[in-house]
């Protein structure tokens, strides 16, 4: 419990810097307002990191936190940085600038009073919520590709009801199959990589 | 030994200061932060100035060899046209109001993002050519000339820009930032760049009049789909009438009410509430597309798709235009119709509802209607027998679409009759509704699945306060006025509040409307099973049941 006060009373600075260091990761030009500004709506991109980095900072202290809890809090923040310009590693590397910061703030006080394995537990722990916040990321990001196919789908369902109704209907024999109507979602011709049938 | 990079290092975090100036850092195109150009055939088909192959990712875009001065001189040709381009340009203080309005911004956390920013971009390019400071002090004073790169820029940024125009609400100058962004696409579109997928629904409605280029008859089949589902919820078959000459009102929507899901559950809805009422309307099979794609493109384009529906109101001698659920559509009715292919045609009259004999007065001059207002009025004169129990599955909120909220300021109108068919109604927060209203990061042409990614960042301001309302009062649903919206919410929320479904104002209302005749409805339009509260008791509710009918005069 001594050691859990002692992250606790050092939860601000902690939080603090590594919200910095998240925002750091964004163009210098953009900080200002990240900083400034605390409507969650208008401001949703500081409002997801502050929420994650204090719902982080108490499951990485040990605090008595439910996992359904704790992904729910890291969830938002890590799907914005799923479609943001990152590589996956940079995304989530994030998680990992915690690590520098505690062991800056807070790894002194604890090996000073014979702590040290409540400390790298609690190092330990963070290694399990960047396992999680990855388990969101690949979920995410499998809903963007799920998106596509969807909505491919729904961009012409009626297109594709009537071309099958022509098909198997009565008057089959009578009409002529359909020409497939031109189709907006093609890629363009310049890239034949993306379809190599470009007949129309 | 090798190293590894440590955490650090792979974020790459930035210097304390830039060490670039934001003339000299550029976009790097990556997949998914840019649409698809536009075929060159299609660019041929349509006439469009200098058709050429090229690809975002290579470096040299094949842009015509005098490149600059086609540009310099389009942009002259623009500044003369148009003398609120050059007051854009000229009176803006650079104040910030603007910079963190956008929803590209919020997502991004691109600076060029910033309104201000991505309008610098075209003003920096003015300032060489047309500010004495500019001409004499360059750089010093924001100045800067033309280059291949700044094309790419301005390509890069021009499709990172909606033209929602929730920026321009913040502006003390009342600068339209989205009128900018569509100069700029028209300047591109002068060396040959333009998108794919804006470019091919253009050719369609070009040569067919809809984006998908559905041919007339097929058209009319998919329609009579659509009216056979109606059957098949209501045991009423609809009238589906098609280019019935005389008829009092020409009926106008976006093709994606047709051909797309979740769209074609309020076109049902329309097909049930005209049936019900007994409406002297009609469909044109070449008017068939209310949305206009040429408005992502440039004046003139707008204005030649749009000329279609005051032709079609001529050949069809009909008295006015009632106009479906579409957002831009809208904007280009509200704000440029008059001028472009206005007056409208002799034979048209002030809209007058059959029904309630309303004059809307607010269409004088354009003679077209939006169907929230035309249903609105109705329902405030009791003219629909109304069961909001049929949608007591829902929790709804409301997404004002840009276009029709900020473009025409139809606001109440729709949230009247939400009200009336859904007993749940939820708002989200006021600054993220109404005239604040943030876009659903996908208008203006960029609905297009390989951006995929952009979509999700660029509307998450949306996404965030729909989940908001999720997670706080049980939302399940979100409805809207814009046919884009309709194709784009989905996933959106699928990513950012899964859970929640999109529909259009009309599917719900199409759900509510008790008809005359009608079998015992037993599944809503999706035909899905409609709720416990709807089927308990079969009656409707009394006539005059305040909770759906409207006050009356």
């Amino acid at each position: 419990m001594r050691s859990l006060k002692i992250l606790r009373e050092h939860k601000k600075e902690v939080v603090d810097s590594w919200v910095e260091a998240v925002f750091a990761t964004y163009p210098l030009e953009t900080t200002g307002f990240l900083r400034t500004r605390r409507d969650p709506f208008t401001n949703p991109v500081a409002h997801m990191t502050r929420e994650a980095a204090n719902v982080l900072f108490d499951a990485v202290a040990g605090e008595d936190v439910q996992a359904a809890t704790v992904r729910a809090s890291l969830e938002r923040f890590v799907k914005l940085r799923a479609v943001q310009k990152f590589a996956p590693s940079q995304s989530l590397a994030v998680f990992y600038l915690m690590k520098p910061i505690l062991r800056e703030k807070v790894m002194p006080e604890m090996r000073l009073k014979g702590r040290l394995e409540d400390y790298l537990d609690a190092e330990s722990r963070l290694d399990t919520l960047a396992l999680l916040a990855f388990d969101i990321y690949a979920e995410a990001r499998e809903t963007v590709a799920e998106s596509r196919i969807k909505e491919i789908k729904n961009q012409h369902a009626q297109l594709a009801r009537w071309a099958q109704r022509l098909e198997n209907g009565p008057e089959a024999d009578a009409a002529p199959a359909p020409i497939p109507p031109t189709d907006p979602m093609d890629p363009p011709a310049g890239d034949p990589d993306l379809n190599p049938s470009q007949a129309r | 030994m090798a190293k590894l990079p440590t955490p650090q290092m792979l974020v790459a975090s930035r210097p304390a200061f830039p060490d670039k100036d934001w003339f000299d850092t550029k976009p790097d195109f990556i997949p998914g932060s840019y649409c698809y150009p536009a075929k060159m055939e299609t660019m041929e088909l349509l006439h469009m100035p200098h058709p050429h192959e090229w690809d975002p990712m290579a470096e040299d875009w094949n842009l015509p060899d005098d490149w600059e001065k086609i540009l310099c001189d389009a942009f002259a040709d623009r500044l003369e046209k148009h003398r609120s381009l050059k007051l854009f340009m000229d009176i803006c203080v650079r104040c910030g109001a603007c910079a963190d309005k956008c929803h590209f911004f919020l997502g991004t956390n691109d600076p060029k993002n910033m309104p201000v920013l991505r309008a610098e971009l075209l003003r920096s390019l003015y300032r060489r050519d047309y500010t004495m400071l500019g001409k004499l002090l360059g750089k010093r004073v924001g100045a800067r000339g033309w280059d291949k790169s700044v094309v790419k820029e301005l390509f890069y940024y021009a499709y990172q820009c909606t033209e929602c125009r929730r920026c321009s609400l913040f502006c003390p100058y009342g600068i339209d930032t989205a009128e900018i962004t569509m100069i700029v696409r028209e300047l591109l579109h002068e060396v040959g760049l333009g998108l794919h997928w804006i470019m091919d629904p253009v050719k369609n409605c070009s040569f067919t009049g809809n984006h998908l280029g559905i041919q007339p008859h097929s058209y009319v089949e998919i329609v009579e789909m659509l009216a056979d589902d109606c059957e098949t919820v209501t045991g009423i078959r609809p009238k589906t009438p098609f280019n019935k000459k005389n008829a009092e009102i020409l009926f106008i929507t976006p093709s994606g009410d047709v051909f797309a899901e979740p769209g074609i559950y309020t076109f049902m809805g329309y097909l049930l509430l005209f049936h019900e009422l007994d409406l002297d309307y009609t469909f044109s099979t070449y008017a068939s597309e209310g949305g206009n794609f040429g408005s992502f493109v440039s004046f003139n384009m707008a204005k030649k798709l749009n000329a279609k529906m005051y032709a079609e109101a001529e050949r069809l001698n009909v008295k006015w235009i009632l106009g479906g659920e579409c957002g831009h559509m809208w904007r280009v009715i509200n704000q440029y119709m008059d001028t472009y292919n206005g007056p409208a045609p002799a034979n048209m009259e002030v809209p007058v509802s059959p029904i309630t004999g309303t004059v809307f007065d607010m269409a004088r001059s354009t003679k077209m209607v939006h169907i929230a207002e035309f249903t609105a009025d109705l329902i405030h004169h009791n003219k629909l027998k109304l069961d909001p129990r049929r949608n007591a599955n829902l929790v709804t909120t409301w997404h004002d679409s840009c276009n029709p909220a900020r473009g025409m300021g139809l606001l109440d109108e729709p949230r009247y009759v939400l009200r009336h068919v859904c007993d749940n109604f939820v708002e989200m927060p006021e600054n993220t509704i109404r005239e604040q209203t943030f876009c659903c990061g996908a208008g203006s042409g960029l609905n297009t699945e390989e951006i995929m990614e952009l979509r999700m960042r660029s509307g998450m301001p949306r996404g965030n306060a729909l989940r908001y309302v999720q997670q706080k009062y049980g939302v399940n649903h979100m409805a809207c006025v814009c046919a884009i919206d309709r194709a784009t919410l989905p996933p959106l929320a699928d990513y950012w509040a899964p859970g929640c479904t999109v529909s259009g104002l009309h599917e719900l209302v199409g759900n509510a409307l008790v008809m005359k005749g009608e079998a015992k409805r037993t599944m809503n339009l999706r035909q899905e099973d409609l709720p416990e509260e709807a089927l308990d008791d079969a009656e409707t509710p009394a006539d005059g049941n305040a909770a759906s009918q409207g006050e009356g005069r």
